[in-house]
């Protein structure tokens, strides 16, 4: 994967890259930040996953045998008991939640600029997760 | 321990698959799990969301660090694609399995049939979710145009924020509508939207293909969070499936944008319709039995 570095860009572009940077340097810092959180969210999540799916091997689990339900009250045990649910659990929140921090630190990035309309606009995104969250909870209850 | 093996398999080939054709592998993921491994069509959807939002991630990562990517126009876009995810993430308990099949494959067939219609057109035109290549050349000419010094034009109004260097965002209203429609089709679908979006962003709303294609990447996560969110907490993702599925995906995603360049893709290109079309036939059956 080329999260981090992002395949090896041409000399030009790279160049025209610290141009523009020191044209805007919150910007590009902004987008620096946010691409570096993407890469480590995603290898959070995958490294995490990959654990899980280790402990189902290590505990004759197979995969199309059902998997437990969501339950955030089991997830701190089952990590401690090196269950596989809770590290799977954990990896799939992880992947769920590396878009929302995404825009959350756009939200930081944007207010600390002065862009309150994009400050608006990531806040409202979050809403809307947020809503997402409380509905699926109250049908689920 | 086989069938685990077999689903890091066939994560790989969608995400192998999607990266070489610029698709998202989601729309190989949902009738893998369905077809190929007997799952209810609600969870592969849910699978294939997890999916989408890993390759999303990684990619998005990729592009912004590459500055292709437009961050004030993909989050504009995206609070309307997370609204219609919501929406559509609501709808799709609700709605019976035989009509989610009918609508997967038609979208299968539409995939199909673009696919034969660009089939003399670049390898560089993704229309989905992609990773980007190492070196892409193109890519590279659009990231180095997007950087030269500012135009004249100074940024005032909201429209010139959300715009480019050298090109200016257009019917906003569309680009808004567009969004809503992908996000509904990315969370009854199980897959990005990009689909629907890069169409929109490049010929309604003027943005240049590898800034859209770019944009919509960035977009497919909070989009599909928006609908895997209530996937997750109503029972429709089962974690056994979705962690070797997703693993495999992202390997296989990040392979393909490596070799991408070596590969003569009028050959895969032409394998992939028939396996679309083979699919979408299944799907079809599947749908009026």
């Amino acid at each position: 994967m080329t999260a981090s570095n992002p395949g090896g860009l041409s000399g030009s572009a790279t160049g025209a890259a610290s141009a523009r940077s020191s044209q805007d340097p919150g910007l590009a810092g902004l987008e620096h930040s946010i691409a570096r959180l993407l890469g480590v969210g995603t290898y959070i999540s995958i490294g995490l996953l990959a654990v899980g799916v280790v402990l189902m091997a290590g505990h004759g689990i197979g995969p199309l045998s059902g998997g437990p339900p969501f339950d955030l009250t089991r997830l701190g045990p089952d990590l401690i008991a090196l269950r596989p649910a809770g590290f799977l659990w954990l990896g799939l929140l992880a992947v769920v939640a590396t878009p929302a921090a995404r825009v959350a630190a756009s939200l930081v990035g944007y207010a600390r600029r002065g862009e309150r309309a994009m400050a608006a606009i990531a806040v409202l995104i979050l809403l809307v997760i947020a809503t997402s969250v409380g509905l699926a909870q109250a049908l689920q209850g | 321990m086989i069938e685990g093996l077999l689903l890091l398999a066939a994560g790989a080939g969608a995400g192998l698959f999607g990266s070489l054709l610029g698709l998202g592998g989601g729309i190989l993921i949902v009738p893998l799990l369905t077809l190929g491994f007997g799952l209810p069509l609600l969870t592969a959807v849910g699978i294939s969301l997890i999916c989408v939002i890993v390759t999303s991630s990684a990619a998005a990562g990729v592009f912004l660090e590459r500055r292709v990517a437009n961050l004030r126009l993909g989050m504009t876009l995206e609070l309307f694609t997370a609204c219609g995810a919501m929406v559509g993430g609501l709808v799709a308990f609700l709605l019976p399995a035989r009509l989610l099949e009918g609508l997967f494959t038609a979208l299968l067939m539409y995939v199909a049939i673009t696919m034969v219609r660009r089939r003399e057109a670049s390898p560089a035109e993704p229309v989905g979710q992609t990773l980007p290549g190492a070196g892409d050349e193109s890519e590279r000419e659009a990231a180095a145009r997007a950087l030269r010094p500012p135009a004249e034009r100074p940024a005032r109004s909201f429209v010139d924020r959300l715009s480019g260097p050298e090109y200016r965002v257009r019917r906003i209203g569309f680009g808004v509508i567009g969004s809503v429609f992908a996000g509904v089709a990315s969370a009854l679908l199980g897959i990005g939207g990009g689909l629907i979006k890069v169409p929109v962003m490049h010929v309604v709303m003027g943005v240049p293909l590898r800034v859209a294609t770019a944009t919509s990447n960035l977009m497919i996560g909070i989009t599909a969070s928006a609908s895997a969110i209530i996937y997750l907490l109503r029972g429709g993702i089962d974690p056994y499936v979705a962690a070797p599925t997703a693993i495999g995906v992202f390997v296989g995603a990040s392979v393909g944008s490596r070799i991408a360049s070596r590969i003569d893709l009028r050959v895969l290109r032409g394998l992939f319709v028939a396996i679309l079309l083979y699919t979408a036939w299944q799907m079809l059956q599947r749908a009026i039995a």
